[in-house]
Order: structure tokens, then sequence, then C-alpha cells
């Protein structure tokens, strides 16, 4: 039984490898760049070392060992989602050394599939998904000529045009089951397992920031999310979506407080306006969500903080959609306890003497007039401030060097030193981050808030309103922040993150919006949305399961038809003439194999020459059609009727005795 | 236990053997229908399954739909492959098969004939027989495979049921059908190694017949299979450039006649294999020949292939026992 394996020729090993590298090369994009290219060569020069000869044991097992640490060393020895995933990418890169009988190529080809796997945990884009089927249909190209080796029909190799036209078919004939498990399947509303977030992220809106670090954020035109309002759409100077709220500052950082997620929301007074939209939100690293300033309720999933962050149960590292309400707030904590009052004040003894000196002077002459401080500060900055995205690396004083000799800089600088101002000068503030505005994508219908449109701005509270919205680089740069002009739409989150005109702008990511729509954002609500279109209304998960066990039946028997299709005869008279002979079969009258058509006739004829008025000509016909004739037309179709029509005992009258 | 197992495995595989179709030996031609056609996993398969079932869960827990949909167009691929494995097969017809005959302990070469519409490729098809195997692909239709079956005893060949399987195109499944065609393979009996000479003939019908020893030679002629080394006319073989045997012209005794009584001194078996020896002898010789058994009518006298073919299919058929217990 335990016949060895046969060994790989060159040009299955070429496949296999090939197969197996393209299926490793998202994976190897998704990961740090080093950690990538690294990985990458190691796996080229795997392969061409071991090409002849396989590596010795002891060296696989080293490089094996030494790409582990390596991985873990960069990922900090963090366990997570994109370290498994490096070190799965890893050991793809090594396999190849001891690839050398059909069993070995079969589980590489069998481990390289999971490379795609892997590269969607991590990302969704339209480059991971195109090289990600590119890699999948490769290796099956690789196992089709796998199954050639294994035939042992090597003479005649099909041409690799032929594999991925094969390949082709597979998958086309498979897709009917599989559009029907991915829409039918019950998805799990829950996860079975906890998420393990990734260790090596890429910045974003989070509980920490340190005024100057955005730049590369800022810079970032890709779309966080996309927003379909569904009745009034708020004005551009409106649309301040809401993140993080940072109460924290300790001279360097500002940071949220994680306590405060335990309190229930401060008591709101909202106006009677009110907006109601969908959140498309792309995947990220973080659970973080932001809602219109500000939500109403937290949508099923999510968790309202005190301070009004919204927070998703489970990580959102794939696609998610949310329907939320917000309306803008009248009186947002009219009354502030003491202690949220102390950390709103709150500000590090020995940092920006200058601003802290700055702020109290303008408390002393302003009196109790807590508006008159805000505005003071705000025209200050009107006047004398630029908006910049180049700000050198400030120092220990960062709020000080910013407001007394930079004079420049972008929102998280703007919103730092307002609100550390106003702590100096007795004014509870804080600092809010989130994005702004929003581009207006025609084509779609939707508004489309990329990472660039993140935004740092602070929140006063004065008695009697509350937390009230300044935002100091807008009164500095309105057309920055509220932008969303055609020169910013220019810029686009293709593959190159070249320049490309707004309109295909516009086509693209509405195209990317499509598929969102139609596969990446698919969950369980959506499939209940979409079985409720058709009418079908509160499933439960058996009535889901017998739904999608229907439908998989149909495929498979859409496939046996096809099966039983392939065997049948294919010239027509030839199968009208079967099926005739099938009928005197029936009653004991076969055509033995060996018989002519005139023979079996003959004796019919003999036995029961009732039954057999019209099959002597019938059979007449058929042999001039098969044997003289042979050609389909008017002919052909007649005798095939007639050959339908005669049936044993039916005394052929009708149309048939021409 | 595992013994057991195994055991038991084996006892359920035959089991499963029995119930398979054909459960009788048919006539050929024979087209395999879908009824016929069997499909299972192969153990790359397994472990396919393993890793979608893997890949799909982790999928659904993430609720990542593009991870998912990778795993579901990857088993939509698999499962028309094994359609495809199945599409291999049906309508294939085994349309004959044939052998030569060969002596007992030699190999038989059976050739397997087959036959299906042109439209589908069927390429590298497996055909089993035992521990033998071949590979059959058919080209425009038409294809032929031929398998090597070892021969043991002397008669009709018991042709066990021909697998014909296929992995193709995934290697993940494996299509077969059995073919157990009912075509009568002889096997000769095999002839004693060495042995008296043939038996002088007696009668009156002497003729002068080409031998390869003697006192004149004839001529010279093609060398064929069987001559004696030392008939090898060296010379002119390299002058020619090809094998060529002296012929001498001797007048030999007459027609030879085997005579299954008159060997009465040995084992039953050897003496079939003496009267084997001796009929190939004869051909060799070019002599004519009888060949008397008992409850037969004598075959012969006469020579060639067919009087051949005729005396050592007599001689294969015979009982097995011992006539003479």
């Amino acid at each position: 039984m335990a016949v060895p394996s046969p060994r790989l020729d060159p040009q299955s090993r070429l496949w296999t490898l090939a197969a197996a590298g393209v299926c490793l090369l998202p994976l190897l994009l998704q990961l740090p760049a080093t950690l990538g290219i690294g990985i990458g060569v190691t796996a080229l020069l795997v392969a061409a070392v071991s090409w002849r000869r396989a590596l010795h044991a002891v060296v696989r097992v080293l490089l094996a060992m030494i790409l582990a640490v390596v991985v873990l060393w960069a990922s900090h020895f963090a366990i997570g989602r994109d370290t498994g995933c490096a070190l799965l990418a890893a050991m793809l890169a090594i396999k190849p050394a001891e690839t050398f009988s059909l069993r070995d190529a079969r589980s590489l080809l069998g481990f390289a599939l999971f490379a795609p796997f892997a590269t969607f945990l991590l990302d969704q884009g339209p480059l991971s998904l195109v090289l990600s089927l590119a890699g999948a249909a490769l290796a099956l190209a690789a196992l089709l000529r796998l199954a050639e080796l294994e035939s042992g029909d090597s003479q005649q190799p099909q041409s690799a045009w032929q594999r991925f036209n094969l390949v082709w078919k597979l998958i086309a004939i498979g897709l009917p089951l599989a559009m029907a498990a991915f829409w039918l399947f019950p998805r799990l509303a829950t996860p079975l397992w906890g998420v393990p977030e990734r260790t090596m992220a890429r910045p974003g809106l989070s509980d920490r920031m340190t005024p100057g670090e955005w730049v590369d954020l800022l810079n970032d035109d890709s779309t966080a999310m996309r927003v379909q309002f569904l009745g009034r759409t708020p004005d551009k100077s409106q649309m301040y979506w809401r993140g993080p709220v940072l109460w924290n500052f300790d001279g360097r950082d500002w940071t949220q407080p994680s306590w405060l997620r335990a309190y229930p929301p401060a008591p709101v007074r909202s106006a009677t306006l009110a907006w109601d939209y969908t959140l498309e939100v792309e995947p990220g690293d973080s659970r973080q969500l932001v809602a219109l300033d500000l939500p109403t309720a937290a949508p099923d999933g999510t968790d309202l903080t005190q301070d009004y962050g919204l927070f998703a149960r489970r990580s959102l590292d794939a696609l998610t959609r949310w329907r939320m309400r917000s309306s803008p707030p009248v009186a947002f904590e009219p009354t502030l306890p003491p202690m949220l009052r102390r950390m709103a004040l709150q500000l590090p003894a020995g940092y920006n003497p200058r601003a802290l000196a700055l702020g109290r002077a303008w408390r002393r002459e302003a009196g109790t007039d807590d508006a008159a401080v805000v505005q003071r500060a705000m025209s200050m900055i009107r006047r004398d401030f630029a908006y910049t995205l180049a700000v050198p690396p400030l120092g220990r004083d960062a709020v000080d060097e910013f407001l007394f000799t930079q004079k420049a800089g972008f929102c998280e600088h703007f919103s730092s030193a307002f609100v550390v101002l106003m702590r100096a000068a007795g004014i509870p503030a804080r600092v809010v981050t989130g994005y702004v505005g929003g581009y207006w994508n025609k084509l779609g219908g939707y508004w489309q808030v990329r990472r660039s449109d993140a935004h740092a701005w602070a929140e006063v509270w004065l008695p009697g309103r509350g937390w009230v919205r300044m935002d100091p680089t807008a009164a500095v740069a309105p057309d920055r922040i509220y932008d969303t002009l055609a020169d910013r739409a220019s810029a686009s989150d293709s593959l190159f993150g070249a320049a490309v005109p707004a309109p295909v702008f516009d086509v693209t990511d509405w195209l990317r919006h499509g598929w969102n729509d139609f596969a990446l954002g698919f969950d369980a609500n959506r499939q209940r949305e979409l079985l409720g279109r058709l009418g079908v209304n509160d499933l439960d998960t058996g009535r889901l399961v017998t739904l999608f066990l229907l439908v998989a039946l149909l495929a498979i028997l859409w496939m046996a038809w096809l099966t039983a299709r392939a065997e049948r005869e294919r010239d027509p008279v030839l199968r009208a003439w079967h099926r005739m002979g099938q009928r005197y079969a029936r009653l004991g009258l076969a055509r033995a194999p060996h018989e002519t058509a005139d023979a079996w006739a003959e004796r019919v004829r003999l036995a029961r020459p009732s039954l057999a008025e019209g099959l002597r000509q019938l059979s007449l016909r058929f042999n001039n059609w098969r044997y003289a004739g042979h050609r389909p037309g008017r002919e052909a179709t007649a005798l095939i009727a007639a050959l339908r029509r005669h049936r044993p005992g039916t005394h052929a009258l009708h149309g048939d005795s021409r | 236990m595992p013994l057991g197992a195994r055991r038991t495995g084996r006892r359920v595989a035959a089991r499963l053997q029995a119930w398979a179709r054909p459960r009788h030996p048919e006539t050929l031609p024979v087209q395999f229908d879908r009824r016929r056609v069997y499909v299972l996993p192969t153990r790359f398969g397994l472990f396919f399954a393993v890793l979608l079932l893997a890949m799909w869960l982790g999928a659904l827990n993430y609720n990542n739909n593009p991870a998912l949909m990778l795993g579901l167009l990857l088993a939509g691929a698999a499962n028309t492959s094994l359609l495809t494995a199945h599409l291999q097969l049906t309508g294939l017809q085994v349309s004959a098969i044939d052998a030569e005959p060969v002596p007992a302990g030699a190999t038989l070469e059976l050739r397997i004939h087959a036959r299906a519409d042109p439209g589908r490729a069927r390429r590298g098809l497996r055909v089993d027989a035992g521990d033998s195997s071949a590979v059959l692909s058919l080209a425009d239709g038409n294809g032929q495979a031929t398998l090597t079956l070892p021969t043991q005893r002397r008669g009709w060949l018991d042709l066990e049921r021909l697998r014909i399987s296929t992995t193709r195109p995934l290697g993940l499944a494996r299509a077969w059908a059995y073919v157990w065609p009912d075509a009568p393979l002889l096997v000769y009996p095999a002839p004693e190694a060495h042995g008296p000479p043939l038996p002088e003939g007696s009668g009156a019908n002497a003729l002068a017949r080409l031998r390869p020893t003697g006192d004149d030679v004839h001529h010279l002629r093609r060398y064929r299979r069987g001559d004696a080394r030392r008939a090898i006319a060296w010379k002119p073989s390299a002058r020619r450039d090809t094998l060529l045997v002296r012929e001498y012209e001797q007048p030999v005794g007459a027609d030879v006649v085997l005579d299954w009584r008159q060997l009465s001194g040995i084992d039953y078996e050897a003496r079939i294999r003496r009267l084997a020896r001796w009929i190939d002898e004869a051909e060799r010789e070019g002599r004519r020949y009888r060949l008397e058994l008992p409850g037969h009518p004598p075959l012969g006298p006469g020579s060639g292939p067919q009087q051949r073919h005729a005396c050592l299919r007599a001689l294969a058929l015979l009982p097995a026992i011992d006539a003479h217990a």
C-alpha cells in the first residue's frame, strides 16, 4: 500500500514553486517592508539553492528557527494576527527546500493556499484580492500538473493555456454552489473565539495622540469609511465625526482614560434636528468607531462611553456596516461632576510655563466670562497662526514652542495648544479626535471619508451650555478642513498613489463600494436583510440551513444532470432509435447488440406480427439515413419525429407511411 | 488492536468490493454508465477537505468575506473536480481485450482496447489488475493499454476485474470503474526445460526435410528465433550484415507421434510439460506431428501455428487432477 511517492520532474516543480510564490506574494506585501522583503529573498534563495538537491535537514531546521526568531523579534515578541501570518510566510519560504516528491508538492500547495487566506485577515484591498485569486488559480493549475504526473501520461503534457482554461471551468461550474453557500450559509453573529489583534499597527485614530505624529495619516488618501445619509444631510461644517476623546496630558502625549468607558453616557439635551445614516467602515486596527457629533444611541454591537466615544465589541478587522442616528447637542453634560472637572483642568507640572502664564493672564482680564477667554484665544489663533504639515519636531515644552515660536502647525498642534491654554485659564477642556468633512461621490451617491480627513479639535465646557466644540484649526484654514475640492479628489487610493482625474477616482471608489456591498460587508445582518427583500422573513438558523441545503441540492442536481447528459448519445437520430428500441425491450423484444436493424425488424415481425407494422419501414428509413445519406436536415428531423412517435403496436398509418 | 482493525478494514473492503458493479463477468464491449463509476476522495483530497474546513471556520469566525469566498471557490472547484473525474470515465467503452497465449510462468501481455466519443479528452487513465498497471490514453477516441499479467497455471486464465481509474484533474478524488471481461485467455502449459529428444517418427512418408544439422548444405536463410547458435553462418552473416543460418538437407523420419500413453513412467503434469516441449521442438525442426491424448481425437498430423495452438490448447485444457488416480 505504501507506494513511494513519484519524484517531481522539473516542470512540475517549477509549476508548484511558482504557484506557491504567487500565493505568498500578497501576504508578503502586507507584512512590514523589511520583513516582507527578507522572507521573499529567503524564499527565492532557498528555491534556487535546493533546485537540484534537497538542503540538509540540519540546515533546514536552522533556517526555520532563524526565520521564526527574526519574525518574533520584528514584532517585539508579541503574538498577534500579523505575527502568525508572518510565521506562516516564513515557513512557506523554507518549504521548497524539501519539495521533491509528488506528496511534498501537494502538501506545499495545500499550505500555500493558506497564504491568501492569511492575507485577507490582514487586508481586503483590491490588490490583495487580485493577487490572491491569481495565486489560488495558479495553485489549482499546479495541482492539475501534478495529477498529470501521477497519471503517468506525461508524454503529451497540456499547455499552460489548456490548464488555465480547465481551472476556469472548474471554478465556473462550482460557482453556483459556492455562491449559495456564501449567501445562505448561516453566519456567526458572535465569534467563536477571540480575534488576535495586530501587533504591528499602522497609524490611525487611537486612544493616544502625540502632536506632530499624524503627518503620515494626513497624507494617506485611502478611504476610511463611506457614509450614506438616509434623510437630511448635515452641512459640511457640521460633519465632525467624533472619535476618541483625550483627557490626560503628560506634556507630550494626550491619552484617553480607559476607566471612563465603564460609565454611562453623559446626559445630553439634543436638538430636534437628527441625521440618520449608515457607515461602511473599512477594516482598521482598533475597535474605535466614529459617529457624527453626537450619536443619540449606540448601535447593536457597540458601546458608547461617558464622553460619547463609540467602541465596537469586536475588532474591526473586516469591513463593517453600522446604522446610526446623530443629533447636534443643545446642552452636552450641563452639569460637570467635580471629578471630571478636575480631570478636564489637569495640566502636567513644570511644562509650558509661557502658555500657562498667558492663560492665567487672560483669566485675570476676563473675570468670570469664560466665553470671552475662548473668543480671545480663537481670535489670537486666527490672527497670528498658519497651517502647515511641515513642522519641525518640537522639544520639551512643545505647546510653548508652537504658540510663541513656530506659530504654524496642523490640527494636532492647534487642538493641543488650545486645550492647554483653556485649562490654564481654568476652563475645563479636552481634545477630541476623529474625522471631519467628507467627499461627495456623485456616482455612488455617498460621502467618502478618507484617512487623510483625520482631525483633532477641542471641546470646552461652558456653564449652562456644557461641552462646546471649538475648532482652532478651522479658524486658521477652513478650506483645508472642509475641503473635498477637486484638488483633493485628484489624489486617490489607487495602487500606485498616482494622481488620477476625479471621475476615475469616483469610479474606482464606487466600484470598491459596490464590491463591499456585494461581498465584503456581508454578515449576519445583511443576510437577514437580503432574505427579507426576497420575502423570507425572520429565518432562524435551522430554516436557514434547510434553505441552504435546498439550494445546494439544486446545484448538485444540476451537476448530476451535467453528468447524465455527458454520457448520452450525441447523434439525435441514433438517440431516438435507441429509445424506440427500449420500448421493444420492455416487451422482451430487445435488439441484440450484434443484430442489424433489418434482422431485428424481421425477427420482431415473425415473433409478433401484430406489433410491428411500422417497424420494418422505420428500420429501412433508419438504414438509409445512417448508411446512405447521413446528413442532418429536414430528412433527419422527420425521421427523429417518426421514431419518437412510434410505439409497438401502433399501426403507423398517420404520416409514417409515405 | 491495529492488526484487528486492519483485518476488519480488509473485511469491509472485501465486502465493498463484492458489492461494486459489475458483480459478474460480462461480454465486451462494455460502456461505462454513471451507475458503475465510483468516486471517492484520495488521501490528498481528505487533507484538502480538512484545510478547507479550517479556512471556512476561520473565515466565519472573523466574518472575513474574502477569505470565506476563497474557501468556497476552492471548495466549488474541488467539487467540480469530482464531477470531472467522473466524466473521464462515463461514456468510455472497453471494446475488446486480447492476448497472445503464453506458457505458464511467463507474463501475459493483455491488451485492452478502449473507445469513446472524441469530444472529451480522456488521458492518463490507469488500468489495474492485481499488482500490474498500465496507462490508457485516448487519442481521437481510441486508445490501447497493455497490462502484463503473471501466469501460474496452464488452462484458462481467471481474469479478475480490471479497474480503470483516474485521479485527474486535481488529484483530490479517484474515480474508478470495474470491467470484468468474459474473454477466454489461454495459458499454455510450461514446457519442461530439459528432457529426452523427440521420439523418432515411424511410417512410410519419410520426406526430405530441411534441418539445422546434417550433411549437405542446402542454402542460407535468415535467422529465426530459436535457431541453434551453431547453425549460424558467421562469415556470410558478417558480409551481409544480417544473421544468416545454414540449412542442411537431410532425409528425416516420418511424422512424429506424440502419444500420451507412451509416457506412462512419469508424473501427470510432467507428461504435459514434456509433450509441450516436444511440440515446440517439432515446430522448430519443421516436422509434422500428431498428438494423441486420452479422451481426445488425435490432433494432426500437421505443423504450423494452427496445429501448435490446437495441440497446446488441448494440453492446457487437460483436467487438472491426475486422471489415473
